[in-house]
């Protein structure tokens, strides 16, 4: 009697990752916290410069676009952080239970999946961000072009992005490794809320050698004129990395230890 | 099969988990599967049914002991080894937004396999558990026996060797449930299956093996046969054609006779149970002999109940009873 042939299947290690980092993308976009998110900055970004430009065209009042740029930022920033807050920690957190039990089931490591997981809302947040906030920059250039010239410059709208962005990335990461170690994503949320909103008004309470939030944006309409220390910037952008690094490489590893 | 043939398929040792220091779900589990083998995993709500098939695919760890699976040790990152696993849990949940196609593209991409091979294998799945009316239609809107059917397609879709199956029969209507069973039989003949069921006709029909839990414990381990060959074969149903007045006579004669514990008689069915001194076939021979004689007629008999729950049931009550004594369990 012939034997049956041996099917062999052929397995490609990555592909796990791609899969969970592609659907995270399109089930963020599609999620009511996310189109929140972006309708919320639009319509608050919109108004704001109305109003300005209103002020600026019926009363006459001379409007700096890098301070209206700043001032975008900050609130883009401030009111935003609630939601960045919830797309962060629900990434795992929200899907623990029957339906990470359809997916971890599966030939997937828990590594691959909280990378992917964790790159895909830093994926989501941070290129967010950077769509919105040029969609301002370029709104805010032209709208106040009247003016006797534009103080805002290119280097300087970079460089402002890159911050907010930096600052983004720590927030996202800390966000998703807190969901993957606590046991839902509403504790998550809340504890990281109260940890950011709480450190964030304690430090507006500290002098001035204590790196304030509310401080440190109100400096990003200097930013945004070019009046910034490259060195400065470059040690935000190394810290952020670190502290991302570090936190990925704690959830990581907690994660893959403990029960979904 | 994909690894060797005589290698264990799950293998167990004392596998224990304790939720939080609060709940102890699995009590120092220890019991082997061979290939071929499909076990049908038993017990009431909150056995721990559910948490053992979650510590053998690595989705929890265990408190203490270990499981193996394919012989090497299962961990939440052994994603080679969940490879060779196929797995519906209890009540499948789908990503939203999602089709039968895209599930299956997903589930299979999370294998890790290539398009040129998912992409057929997903086809043809989607055609054999009948969903290519409804392939591309959303989730949200299947019903339990459409769900149920793509949950069955995912879990064949990387060609597993172990199949562990949560409650498979769980919400589907008669139909449904028919050919989920007619599937399992298939699927058996070349696969090792893990059912975990509430229904006791469902294991009865299609298992050969049987793990009973109960309150975490293990309290049965072993082939079907050796379940059903726990309980007291001494209580049957008789349905009678005849005379009346032959008809009780007989019951009359089959009480007076000492080894007919309770002989009852409800219209033309006979219910009799038999003492267990004497063997059952004896006393059969004798009570056959007793209707002949009263030119009764025999239309059916058969055992009261059906065996493995009568067995099941049996198991729980007596481990219900066992009380202090489980601390001086006997060696197994």
């Amino acid at each position: 009697m012939d034997t049956p042939p041996v099917v062999t299947l052929r397995f490609n290690k990555f592909l796990p990752y791609w899969a969970v980092f592609q659907t995270d993308l399109r089930q963020t976009a599609r999620s009511w916290v996310y189109r929140l998110w972006v309708i919320m900055t639009v319509f608050a970004a919109g108004a704001f410069l109305l109003y300005r430009v209103g002020l600026h065209q019926e009363a006459g009042m001379v409007q700096s676009a890098a301070v209206q740029c700043g001032d975008l930022f900050r609130l883009m920033v401030v009111g935003g952080l609630a939601l960045v807050v919830v797309l962060a920690v629900s990434a795992v957190g929200g899907e623990r239970g029957t339906l990470a039990d359809s997916i971890l089931s599966r030939g997937i490591s828990r590594y691959q999946y909280f990378l992917a997981k964790w790159h895909a809302r830093l994926v989501v947040v941070v290129s967010t961000f950077a769509v919105l906030a040029a969609g301002i920059l370029v709104a805010g250039y032209f709208l106040f072009k009247s003016d006797a010239e534009s103080d805002l410059t290119l280097t300087g709208g970079l460089a402002a992005v890159l911050a907010v962005a930096a600052a983004l990335c720590v927030i996202v990461t800390w966000g998703v490794v807190i969901g993957s170690l606590t046991n839902g994503p509403v504790l998550g949320i809340t504890v990281f809320w109260l940890v950011l909103y709480g450190v964030g008004f304690l430090l507006t309470l500290m002098p001035e050698p204590w790196p304030s939030p509310d401080r440190e944006l109100a400096r990003l309409k200097f930013v945004l004129r070019g009046q910034f220390n490259e060195l400065v910037l470059a040690n935000l952008v190394i810290a952020s990395v670190l502290l991302s690094a570090a936190a990925g490489a704690l959830g990581v590893v907690g994660f893959s230890k403990s029960d979904v | 099969m994909a690894g060797d043939s005589t290698e264990l398929i799950v293998e167990t040792a004392h596998l224990t988990k304790i939720y939080q220091n609060r709940q102890i779900a699995l009590n120092d589990v220890s019991l082997t599967i061979e290939p071929g083998c499909v076990l049908g995993l038993l017990g009431p709500n909150g056995a721990g049914k559910t948490t053992f098939l979650r510590l053998i695919l690595g989705l929890h760890r265990p408190t203490a002991g270990w499981a193996k699976v394919f012989g090497k040790v299962m961990h939440p990152n052994a994603a080679d080894l969940r490879r060779r696993v196929g797995y519906i849990p209890t009540n499948p949940q789908f990503p939203k937004g999602m089709t039968p196609i895209t599930y299956l593209d997903y589930i299979a991409r999370l294998f890790g396999l290539p398009a040129d091979v998912r992409k057929p294998k997903l086809a043809t799945l989607i055609r054999a558990v009948d969903l290519l009316a409804h392939s591309g239609h959303s989730l949200s809107h299947f019903t339990p026996g459409m769900t149920a059917r793509l949950a069955v397609a995912a879990s064949l879709i990387n060609e597993p060797d172990l199949l562990i199956w949560d409650e498979p029969t769980h919400g589907l209507d008669i139909e449904a449930r028919r050919s989920m069973l007619e599937l399992i039989k298939r699927l058996a003949a070349d696969k090792t299956l893990i059912l975990s069921s509430h229904n006791l006709s469902d294991v009865d029909e299609v298992c050969n093996h049987a793990c009973v839990l109960n309150k975490g414990q293990m309290i049965f381990h072993g082939s079907l046969q050796d379940l059903k060959g726990r309980i007291r074969k001494n209580h049957y149903e008789l349905d009678l054609d005849g005379e009346q007045k032959a008809i009780t006579k007989v019951v009359g004669v089959l009480r007076a006779l000492k080894d007919f514990t309770q002989v009852q008689l409800r219209h033309r069915r006979l219910e009799v149970k038999l003492g267990e001194e004497t063997p059952n076939a004896a006393l059969l021979a004798q009570m056959f002999q007793v209707l002949a004689e009263h030119k009764v007629t025999l239309i059916t008999v058969r055992s009261v109940g059906m065996q493995t729950e009568q067995a099941y049931l049996d198991l729980v009550e007596k481990e219900e009873q066992r009380g202090f004594a489980r601390l001086y369990a006997e060696a197994a």
